[in-house]
């Protein structure tokens, strides 16, 4: 039992002086501060994230620099598209207003009572 | 001097009759018009126009209301479900085989439709066939087939088409206006 006790009291000097206050002396905190402002580890994590920032600003503009682009050729397409769809209408009404005439022609032909001409209406 | 616009009275007129008769069996007013391929090599000037229901509305898109020929198209278009045009030009008189056209005119002599008008000229050596198609009394299609010398045509509109505003449209489409005699106020040519 005291040989515990002695053990205890060994035991609190030896932290007692191990956690004894000592001075750092004159010029710790210029020291601190001096290696604070060296560390490089200190400025990385703000400057990856400005990295990430600019990527992702990048990224977007190049998004709605293609998405303006691809609205612009749809456009485009659907211009010609339609351009060549009302060419294809005007062309087969004048076909057709082509092909009437003829009939006509032929029938009003056959009413003046040309020969070698057949019409049934 | 007024210029006569009833030149489609002729035709018209058996139209209005076709609309009347009596219910015929639904016919199918869009024609399976074959490829003509091998003639579009041949031909010298070809035409070859498919519009559906959506190239008909696209196209319709890009007519200016506001010119009075483009507001008349409009009008015009307005009851179509398609238009399908094949025209082949050829230098040389009848290169075309005629099996062709004929396997065309045998799906008109299905039920529904009706031969309108049928011109035979000997001395041009033309021939124009006009069909309608005619649904429950009311006329749904028409189809041109014009076999001329150097030229054959053939022209399915699928819908209702008015004749009177499609002549209407005549000299604003390409088509020159044709020397008709003016109408004098009882309708008789004037001299």
């Amino acid at each position: 039992m005291s040989e515990d006790v002695e053990n205890n009291e060994e035991l609190e000097r030896r932290l007692r002086s191990a956690l004894r206050a000592v001075d750092p002396g004159e010029g710790f905190a210029p020291r601190v501060l001096a290696r604070i402002a060296a560390e490089p580890a200190h400025a990385t994590r703000p400057a990856r994230a400005g990295a990430v920032a600019s990527w992702l600003a990048f990224g977007l503009a190049a998004c709605v620099v293609l998405a303006v682009l691809l609205a612009h050729e749809w456009q485009a397409r659907r211009l010609e598209q339609g351009r060549e769809a009302r060419r294809q209408l005007i062309e087969a009404l004048r076909v057709t207003d082509e092909k009437l005439d003829l009939a006509y022609r032929a029938v009003n032909t056959h009413g003046s009572g040309a020969p070698a001409e057949h019409s049934g209406v | 001097m007024k210029v006569s616009y009833s030149k489609w009275r002729w035709l018209l007129a058996p139209v209005a009759a076709l609309t009347a008769s009596a219910a015929l069996a639904a016919p199918a007013a869009l024609l399976n018009l074959p490829d003509f391929d091998a003639l579009a090599g041949k031909a010298t000037e070809s035409v070859n126009i498919s519009l559906d229901t959506s190239l008909l509305g696209l196209a319709a898109g890009f007519l200016d209301s506001s010119k009075p020929e483009d507001q008349a198209t409009r009008e015009l278009i307005a009851g179509l479900k398609g238009i399908y045009v094949r025209s082949f030009t050829f230098d040389e008189d009848f290169a075309y085989p005629a099996a062709q056209v004929e396997l065309v005119r045998k799906q008109l002599a299905a039920p529904g439709w009706q031969r309108l008008v049928q011109t035979i000229s000997t001395r041009d050596r033309t021939r124009v066939d006009i069909y309608v198609s005619v649904d429950r009394g009311i006329a749904n299609g028409l189809a041109i087939i014009a076999s001329e010398p150097r030229q054959f045509t053939i022209v399915n509109i699928v819908g209702s088409i008015d004749l009177a505003k499609l002549h209407r449209l005549e000299g604003k489409l390409g088509v020159p206006k044709l020397d008709l005699p003016a109408e004098g106020k009882d309708g008789k040519p004037e001299k």
